[in-house]
């Protein structure tokens, strides 16, 4: 089992007493909670506040961290011999296999020692890249404590949306069920593809003379490079939409890719290219700003 | 998440939220459960991860079931102003 201090987590010293803890717990729920928080780390650091709270906050469970002794964090440890009798942890025959909050969360107070017991739930976020998540993936997550769990995260899902493996969780005590594992799905940016739901964005620049002629045009999808017609007196902004070609829905079907045009200008331009588009000024009616006045 | 309906009692146990929590957040518009009493509720997945939150938030924070409801109100017209931010950033020629 992974020594985990505490009070260092809580930032209060060992002998804190209730109030200070509470206090901390607090200051540092508003610093983290995920919903306040933007911190990329928050919703880990959130969860170690309120496990090092739970553990703290409860006189007996109090007790029974002191008794464990005191260790580097992340050290290897094994309670004392006499730890289970002592704080009457009674069911946790393994203790060296269990996370340390799953031993907290499974005993102490007369209350949760009279049935059975539900085991913890777990939330992991699951990084995907966007083809994973359009094609559906395999994933080995570390749960800590050298509890792994391999999920299968289907074709279809999308940024942010939030999948429950029921009983996929922490071990229950004295014939509970399992807690679950809910994995948050987060996509990778890519560097072409900006996803909406299912939907996908591509910025798809053109060159004026393709702007203002029409043009067929090679652009990426998901799928490999198709080919999009662009129609003459196109404009920067404009979305043209290639219906299905966005990211799979999980029940059938799939979202659109939507091509925003873009005009691109040639940053250095030859003696031949300055003269065509000097011809086109002096020949041109166009006013892009007539309706100016 | 599935379109699997849950009970009551699952969104307890699996929540932390207590029976007459859920019952106030009912009123409160938190969560549309099918059904016409407590006993015949039925939640669908999502109001799951949306309970547990709730829970997190309580305890953090010590709120009132009206004071929850109320944060998570505007938890999700943040969330919903956040996404159309998001859809019209992608409209955006770089």
């Amino acid at each position: 089992m992974k020594y985990k201090d505490y009070y260092q987590i809580l930032g209060v010293a060992r002998g804190a007493s209730d109030e200070e803890i509470k206090k901390a717990y607090r200051r540092l729920a508003r610093k983290y909670h995920p919903d306040v928080s933007k911190a990329a780390d928050a919703k880990e650091r959130f969860q170690e506040v309120s496990e090092a709270y739970e553990t703290l906050k409860d006189k007996e469970k109090r007790a029974a961290y002191d008794g464990l002794g005191s260790f580097r964090p992340g050290q290897d440890f094994r309670p004392p011999p006499d730890w289970s009798e002592r704080f009457h942890a009674g069911g946790m025959d393994d203790l060296g296999g269990i996370d340390l909050s799953d031993l907290f969360a499974s005993f102490g107070g007369v209350h949760a020692r009279q049935g059975p017991r539900r085991g913890r739930d777990y939330e992991v976020a699951v990084h995907l890249g966007l083809h994973e998540a359009a094609r559906g993936s395999e994933v080995t997550l570390d749960l800590g404590g050298g509890k792994r769990v391999h999920a299968r995260i289907p074709k279809g899902v999308t940024d942010g949306e939030r999948m429950r493996l029921r009983g996929k969780g922490g071990a229950g005590a004295k014939g509970g069920p399992a807690g679950d594992l809910y994995l948050d799905i987060a996509l990778h940016p890519h560097p072409l593809f900006k996803p909406s739901g299912h939907d996908l964005y591509l910025e798809v620049p053109l060159a004026p003379w393709e702007a203002a002629l029409g043009a067929e045009i090679r652009i990426p999808t998901l799928d490999g490079q198709v080919t999009m017609k662009v129609p003459a007196g196109s404009k920067a902004g404009q979305r043209l939409r290639l219906s299905g070609k966005g990211l799979p829905r999980p029940h059938g079907g799939a979202g659109d890719l939507y091509a925003v045009l873009s005009i691109a200008v040639p940053s250095v331009l030859s003696e031949r290219e300055k003269q065509l588009f000097d011809e086109l000024r002096n020949e041109s009616k166009f006013n892009p700003r007539g309706h100016f006045g | 998440m599935s379109g699997e309906l849950i009970v009551l009692l699952e969104l307890e146990s699996a929540s932390g939220l207590t029976r007459a929590e859920i019952v106030e957040l009912v009123e409160y518009g938190v969560f549309a459960p099918q059904g016409v009493g407590p006993e015949d509720w039925r939640f669908p997945e999502v109001a799951l991860a949306l309970a547990r939150d709730a829970a997190r938030l309580r305890a953090a924070f010590e709120l009132s079931a009206p004071g929850l409801a109320l944060l998570l109100a505007y938890r999700e017209r943040l969330a919903e102003l956040e996404r159309r931010i998001r859809e019209l950033e992608c409209r955006l020629p770089r």
